[in-house]
């Protein structure tokens, strides 16, 4: 479903994503790992369309990004880490504002909004401006319209930052049910037990390079720590020291 | 220890700005300063040709200047209390960095000593803008001495301490009645309302009488009537009795009222640091409330619980939808349109009141000059509101733009939907200012349909350089919209529909002036005259062409390649 092929982008002198290879399948969940700063975002902001690639190519659904990028568009979601909204408009508007972007039409169109502002338990504030909204009922509001044309691929950059248990756990079962109907999702997240539940593979950039990619299982594996949480497996493989106690010494 | 700790992130911004910025920021800078010096030369030279004016005038001369320079000061106050109020919102109650701020073990003593050397820098910019051309011109014309400069820093550095002590006080007090947002809306209206109502003021008391012989004995008995100082327990009035005394010799003592006026500042200061440290816990904890927009409630169709109950419309109806509803639901937007209003009742007005029949031209020639150079003036101010309103209109997305990044929808559509948007009301307002002023003028039957039909196509390539080079120049990142205009790319627009309405205003002079002098003699064109109008005409069709397609498509490529 998401095919990518030596993605990289420069900042002036900086590669911050680095010749990035990978393939995503339809139906699976992709988890992307990396420190603060590793081209995580970058390499999300090139996939949803946000920022132009230096080099590389960027298939998804069978369409190439570069050369049919309205078409890809109408075929994914995108859920950025920083929920910025209309202010001015209410929730409800945003969602129908969303949907005429999108050219959703006939008379399911005001019924899937209800029902998404119901599924993310926004539906009673729907009529209440976005800029009153807390940090969490506005990602929520930015997955229900990300979810709300039927994208056949998702993008997610940090799924959870924001969202209380109970958003939480809604926004888990949520991409679990649409794995199920066939729903691709591309996430990165800094929560490696998300990641350890709900990713199929997971792949891990530092310093804009893709240093590993695997089950679970297969990164434990290569981390040589079969046993070990996913926490030690990733502060391994990104060359960390396993829990800083050195760099601590002096508190 | 902490106050300078505090001030310091805004003078390491500034100077990692010099320090990063490169050339760009040189440039920005270069114009910058560059229209700041040619802005003081202007006043200045005003200035000082109303006071060299007033010299000549016996007797009567040294009170008009005096009067002139207690409506300086006054206005200033006025201007700077209203300043301060609107700065002390965003730096002690709306700037983003208070929450930061507020968890570290800073005193609010402190707090409260970082924030008014703050409110007083930001807000007495205008002072040094506006003053500083005023008072050289008042020291060159009556020859000051290097005690009339010293003595003005001694009362303008006291005179903003108690604009900015009171505007702050005001600020405390006001707040613990209203959110802050509400607040800062509120006042921002009643600023731009104050601003009408002097536009109205200043222009109905016709300035241009004073120059006007016959109206003046009714002037000298004006000013004869306000001899005695006014308002003595204002600022204003302390500040021009300490100046006069250091350019004309006077019984009263220049440093009697300097003293005054730094007792008083010490005294605002104390007032308000103590109004501080009671309200402002309180004040803060109201201040993160948000308020509901006063238009919305005015309008039905605005209003926050209806529209959506619909089937779909088009892209383009949905982002024009959206922006209408953005608009009037943000109160320093829509407020503007006051000003426009104002501004178009005034312009008006002034084709009212010309003097044409005391003119030395024939009247019918003078009306019909009058109203083709109407053109171009129409024009410019159709610029103006332009800079404000329509070069913006991209900026407006602010940190918003990335849902028409990801969303299926081509820059093109995005661009030309907001011109759209603009160009109708633009073409009502441009229509409006060219066929009224066109009846107040009484203008031949072939002007009354010029006028028009040039600002008709003219407000087209209006609205596309603003649209273009608002997309080509965003700024996504501005907090105040008014402020994107003001920046390089602004200025490029300016100079790009200045020279597109000169362009136009000179292809249609010659013809205008052959088919006009042909009507007037009443002699037939030939055709090589009218093969000259006919290729200027179609030169002017060519170039309102080009100001439409050539900014939109650079705007278009610019913008596809920004990454923000």
């Amino acid at each position: 479903m998401i095919h990518v092929e030596n993605l990289t982008k420069r900042f002036q002198q900086v590669r911050a994503v680095d010749e990035v290879t990978f393939h995503v399948a339809p139906g699976e969940i992709y988890g992307f790992l990396g420190p603060n700063g590793a081209g995580k975002t970058t390499t999300i902001k090139m996939l949803a369309g946000v920022l132009r690639p230096t080099a590389g190519r960027i298939v998804i659904d069978g369409l190439d990004l570069e050369k049919e990028p309205i078409e890809v568009k109408r075929r994914v979601g995108f859920i950025p880490d920083r929920p910025f909204l209309y202010e001015k408009l209410t929730g409800l508007e945003f969602m129908s504002f969303m949907a005429d972007l999108y050219r959703l039409n006939g008379q399911s169109r005001d019924e899937r909004i209800q029902r998404f502002l119901e599924l993310f338990e926004l539906a009673e504030w729907a009529r209440e401006l976005v800029g009153s909204y807390s940090h969490g009922m506005r990602q929520r509001l930015i997955m229900s319209a990300a979810l709300l044309h039927g994208p056949r691929a998702l993008i997610v950059d940090e799924p959870m930052v924001g969202l209380d248990p109970r958003g939480a756990r809604l926004v888990k079962s949520i991409f679990k049910k649409l794995k199920r109907s066939g729903l691709t999702v591309f996430m990165s997240t800094h929560t490696l037990a998300i990641a350890e539940e709900l990713c199929d593979r997971i792949g891990i950039i530092h310093k804009g390079r893709l240093l590993v990619e695997g089950t679970t299982a297969e990164l434990r594996e290569l981390a040589g720590q079969e046993d070990s949480p996913l926490e030690s497996v990733f502060l391994r493989l990104t060359g960390a020291g396993p829990d800083g106690e050195e760099e601590i010494d002096f508190l | 220890m902490h106050v300078l700790t505090l001030l310091a992130p805004r003078w390491w911004g500034l100077k990692n700005v010099c320090r990063l910025g490169g050339r760009r920021t040189l440039v920005k800078a270069g114009s910058l300063l560059a229209i700041t010096l040619g802005f003081w030369v202007g006043i200045f030279i005003i200035f000082y040709r109303v006071l060299r004016y007033f010299q000549g005038v016996e007797e009567l001369g040294d009170l008009l200047a005096y009067k002139l320079l207690s409506m300086v000061f006054l206005t200033f106050f006025g201007l700077l209390i209203f300043s301060n109020i609107l700065v002390a919102l965003s730096t002690f109650f709306l700037s983003r960095d208070l929450g930061t701020i507020h968890a570290t073990p800073v005193s609010m003593a402190e707090l409260f000593a970082a924030r008014f050397v703050e409110t007083i820098l930001e807000s007495s910019w205008m002072v040094l803008l506006f003053g500083i051309p005023i008072f050289t011109a008042y020291g060159l014309t009556y020859r000051g001495a290097a005690g009339y400069y010293l003595g003005l820093v001694s009362v303008i550095v006291p005179y903003l301490i108690i604009a900015a002590a009171s505007g702050v006080t005001v600020t405390m007090l006001l707040v613990q009645l209203l959110p802050a947002q509400r607040t800062r809306d509120i006042l921002f209206l009643l600023s731009v309302l104050l601003g009408v109502l002097l536009y109205f003021l200043f222009r109905f008391m016709r300035p241009e009488r004073l120059v006007d012989p016959d109206a003046f004995t009714s002037v000298v008995a004006y000013f004869r009537a306000l001899s005695a100082p006014s308002s003595p327990y204002l600022p204003s009035t302390w500040a021009t009795e300490a100046i006069w005394p250091l350019l004309r010799p006077t019984s009263i003592s220049s440093a009697f009222y300097q003293g005054f006026i730094w007792m008083t500042a010490a005294a605002a200061v104390v007032v308000s640091v103590g109004v501080t440290l009671v309200t402002y816990p309180h004040g803060w904890s109201k201040s993160q409330e948000a308020g509901r927009p006063m238009m919305a409630r005015l309008l039905g169709c605005l209003s926050l619980g209806t529209g959506c109950r619909r089937r779909g419309v088009s892209q383009v109806g949905a982002l024009m939808g959206k922006d209408f509803k953005t608009f009037f639901r943000d109160n320093t937007q829509w407020s503007q349109l006051l000003l426009i209003a104002a501004l178009v009742v005034v312009y008006l007005y002034n084709y009212s009141a010309l003097p044409l029949d005391r003119a030395r031209m024939p009247t019918f020639y003078l009306q019909n000059l009058i109203s083709f150079l109407n053109t171009g003036l129409a024009g410019f101010v159709l610029a103006a509101i332009g800079a404000r309103f329509v070069f913006p209109a991209v900026s407006a997305e602010g940190s918003s733009f990335w849902i028409m990044q990801t969303s299926p929808l081509t820059l093109g559509r995005l661009l030309w939907s907001k011109f759209a948007f603009y160009l109708g009301p633009l073409l009502v307002l441009g229509l409006v200012l060219a066929i009224a002023s066109n009846a107040l003028l009484q203008v031949s039957a072939f002007m009354r349909w010029l006028t028009p039909f040039t600002i008709f196509f003219m407000v087209f390539g209006i609205t596309a350089l603003g649209i273009g080079m608002g997309a080509a120049f965003p700024n996504f990142r501005a907090e105040n919209l008014a402020q994107v205009a003001t920046g390089f790319g602004g200025l490029l627009y300016m100079l790009m529909a200045m020279s597109f309405i000169a362009l136009v205003i000179v292809l249609e002079a010659g013809p205008v002036y052959t088919l006009f002098m042909a009507e007037a003699r009443g002699h037939p064109l030939g055709m090589p005259q009218w093969l000259y109008i006919g290729g200027s005409f179609a030169l002017v069709l060519v170039v309102n062409v080009a100001a439409v397609w050539l900014p939109m498509s650079y705007g278009i490529r610019r913008l596809s390649t920004f990454e923000g």
